[in-house]
This record gives structure tokens, sequence and C-alpha cells, in this order.
């Protein structure tokens, strides 16, 4: 316990870091980029998957219920209301956390125990500046797109479920969409993803950057990062849930 | 010019360096004897300001390297080229990138003319062939001869070498030792290097110390430190045969 709350501390002095270093330059773009593409381009098919799987298994699940009560006709609003205000936001953060978090605290880990952390620093270059803010910058862009990609197919995963059972035409499916959603639904659901990219690489880069050891440190840090990564992104959501009920209603 | 005087170091309640003197004067190239674990790469690591000492003091060129501010370690790092003992090599980039990276934030010089130099570099490690190659696709000899261009392209006034010849065979071992004297003689570096290989402190050395007890306990020639009564530093004389 005491071990954990020491990583709490570590972690928040860790991550307030960022905020002076993303304003001074040298701007690493390159290196934007290329995470910009690993952990975006990279987690298309996965999040597709999960994206389309989410509305099928929800629209399913839910339809029996619905029918018992005669209202069938509300699993659209129910679908993506549910989708955009709290799955799609949580379950893509969760997915990408167990890709791009594990694979940052790896990729530095590794960096750490093979000396080319110690390598930048010699370089004059600042390991923290050039490793961690462009990182944590990509993931930041990247989560928003990826959840609103996410929020899309699962409401698509629902429209094939009422489409094969017959239930519902298309037309009638859209206009139920999107009546039912406001922005008070869309707004809170996106602006979480901000925080919940800014988790999923600053816990990946502190992991990362504390290693020691070798390869099992590096196994270590890929599995701490997660972990620690998918609790923190449940107790945001936590706290982001209620101010968005306290701005949105 | 590298002054040590009475640098400590402590892992937790382990005691790595106890007091530890050194002066290495501008041009020399010693060499740092011990066995594994006595402290020598922490020793360069604190030249380099990689490791905060307990207590002592580093001078490397009149910078106080454990009291310098970010702005004089920056400075003195753009005097070091450091030859870390895996390589250290980045490995998402080509060897020419590492050296090309290197310069770029060493130097600040523009990407065409750091190709150029780069090229050059790798030239004269024999590495030109391999130059677009990752790190991943180098032997062992590969890997530590495009390590030491990568500290060497910066044209370094130190060249800080930690186990050059760790986990090459012997042939290897004696083609980098040699190539590490050439550079240090073409260049005029002041070079310290860390090995417990002593045909490799004979070929790359004027002046060579043991450390023993987190302390340099002989220091001299090659040859004057073969002569001393000492079990222990008898060991690395006998090693070789």
């Amino acid at each position: 316990m005491k071990r954990f709350f020491t990583h709490l501390y570590e972690l928040a002095s860790f991550s307030f870091r960022f905020v002076k270093e993303a304003l001074v330059p040298p701007y690493e773009f390159g290196e934007l980029v290329s995470h910009l593409e690993d952990f975006g381009s990279r987690s298309l098919p996965l999040v597709s998957a999960i994206g389309l799987l989410m509305g099928l298994i929800l629209a399913l699940q839910t339809k029996p219920t619905l029918a018992r009560f005669g209202a069938e006709s509300f699993l659209p609003a129910m679908v993506a209301i549910s989708v955009v205000r709290e799955l799609g936001p949580v379950i893509t953060a969760l997915i990408v956390a167990g890709r791009v978090s594990s694979g940052i605290g790896a990729e530095i880990a590794s960096m750490r125990v093979t000396e080319q952390i110690d390598a930048l620093e010699v370089s004059t270059v600042d390991p923290y500046h050039f490793l961690v803010v462009p990182r944590v910058i990509a993931a930041v862009i990247v989560l928003p797109l990826l959840t609103a990609y996410a929020d899309f197919l699962a409401i698509i995963g629902a429209f094939i479920v009422m489409f094969v059972t017959g239930d519902m035409g298309w037309q009638l499916f859209i206009t139920s969409t999107l009546n039912s959603l406001s922005i008070s639904d869309i707004v809170p659901g996106i602006a979480k993803t901000f925080f919940f990219g800014y988790i999923i690489a600053i816990v990946g880069s502190y992991f990362g950057f504390r290693t020691e050891g070798g390869t099992e440190g590096v196994g270590k840090a890929a599995t701490s990062s997660v972990v620690f990564a998918s609790f923190i992104i449940l107790i945001a959501d936590l706290v982001l849930v209620r101010v968005g009920i306290i701005l949105f209603g | 010019m590298i002054k040590i005087s009475g640098l400590s170091k402590s892992f937790g309640n382990l005691a790595v360096l106890n007091g530890l003197e050194l002066f290495v004067k501008k041009g020399e190239a010693f060499s740092i004897l011990g066995k594994s674990g006595t402290g020598k790469s922490v020793t360069l690591k604190c030249i380099a300001g990689l490791l905060i000492p307990d207590a002592g003091e580093i001078i490397v060129d009149s910078i106080t390297v454990d009291a310098a501010n970010i702005r004089d370690l920056r400075t003195i790092r753009r005097k070091i080229g450091f030859l870390f003992q895996g390589g250290a090599l980045y490995d998402s980039m080509t060897i020419i990138e590492n050296l090309i990276f290197n310069l770029s934030h060493h130097l600040k010089i523009p990407r065409a003319m750091a190709a150029d130099k780069s090229e050059n570099y790798l030239t004269l490690v024999g590495l030109k062939e391999s130059m677009n190659k990752l790190p991943s696709e180098l032997s062992g000899g590969m890997k530590k001869r495009a390590a030491l261009a990568r500290a060497l392209v910066i044209e370094p006034q130190i060249l800080l070498c930690d186990e050059p010849t760790t986990g090459l065979d012997p042939i290897t071992s004696g083609e980098i030792s040699e190539l590490i004297r050439r550079l240090h003689d073409q260049f005029q570096v002041t070079a310290i290097v860390v090995t417990h290989d002593i045909l490799c402190a004979g070929i790359v050395s004027d002046r060579a110390g043991v450390l023993e007890d987190g302390i340099l306990k002989y220091t001299g020639s090659i040859n004057e430190l073969a002569g001393i009564d000492d079990e222990k530093v008898a060991g690395f004389f006998k090693s070789p045969l």
C-alpha cells in the first residue's frame, strides 16, 4: 500500500513537469508525427473491432429487456447516449492503455536499461523533453479521435442488430439516434478523453523512466503501466462524470 | 584536464567509491582497471554528470561537475564523447542517423553537413557499408565501432570509454583497442578507459590505475603495474594467458 502511494506521489510530480517542458523549445515535431502514427493508425484495427463489438453486444443485451416493456424504439437512443457519454470513452481508453501505455513503458524502460537515456543526456538532450513530451501530446490528440471513431462504429453495431432483426429501418434509426444526442452528451464524453490520453502516456513514461535492472525491469514497467493507467483512468472517470453532470447536467 | 578529489558514491548501504583521487592531464590516455562491481562505470558516470557523487569534487576543464548548473553541465557534455558499455545506440535509428542526431544536438549544425561528417567518421571506423543498417542488424564488434564513431563525431576534447572490449572475441577486442588508440593519437583527446581487459589497457593507455575498495590503489604505466607485488593486481596480468 505504501508503495502504491509512493508511486502516486512520484507520478504526480513527474506529470506536473510536463506542463513546464511542453512549452519550452525545441519542439520535436518529427517525434510527434511518428507517435501520432504509432498510437493512432496502428490502434485503428483494434479500436474498430472493439467499437463494433461494443455496439453489437450492447444492442443484443438490451433489446430483450426493452422489448419486455414495449420500448424497443428507444434502443438507438439508449445505445447512442450510453456509448457517447460513458462506454465509448472508457472502453477505448482502456483498450488504448493496454496497447499504448505498455508500449511506451516497455520502450522507455528498454532505453533506460541499455543506457540509451544516459546517451541522450550526454548528447545534451533532455530525455524527458525528447521522450515524454511528444508521446503525451500525441496521445492527447489521438485518443479523442479514436473515441469518436469507436462511438460511431458502436452505433453502427447497434444498427446492424436492429436491421438484421427487422425491427427498424435505417432512416428511423438515424433520426432516433440524432434526436437523442445533444451537446451535453457529446462534449463531456469527448472532453474526458483528453485527460485519459494524458494519463495513458504519462503513466507509461513514468514506469519506463524509473525502471531498474535488466529485461525483468522492462517487463515490470510494461505491466505496471497498463495496471496503473487503467486504474487511474477509472478513478479519473469517476471525478469527470461528476464534473460533467455539474457543468452539462 | 580532469581532476577528481575525494570522490565517494554509495548505493544504499553499498559504498562503491570511497574517496577516489585521480588526475588526468590534457591529451593523456588513462585506464582504470578493476574487477566487476568496483565502481569503474560509476566513476565515468560521475565525470559526465550522469550520477551525483555523495562527496568529493570533479573538475573538468575548470568547471566543477558536481556543483554545475544545467548550463555548465551542457558546456562540459559538449566536450565529452562517451562510449557506453553496450554501445547505447538508439535502436529506432540507423547507424548514420545515430551520428547525425548526436551532431545536430551537440553542435547544432545543418543536417546535410552533419550527414557528410557522419559518413566520414563511419568510414574511419570501417562501417561505411553498414551505415544505413539498424543497430540490431550489427554484430557486437560493429556496434562498438559505431558507438565509437558516434562518440567521436562531435570531435570531443574528452573521450570516456566504458568497457570497450567486453563481450568481444580477442581479435575484435584487439582491433577495437587499436582503433581507440589510433583515434586518440589522431585527435589528441583526453581519454579515460575503464576496463578489466589488461591487453586493452596496454594498447590504449599511457597510464593506468587499479580501482579497489573504492580508491585507485596503484597508478603507473602498465609495465610499472605489472611489477607490483600484489596478488589482486597480478591477477589482471595472469588472466589473458
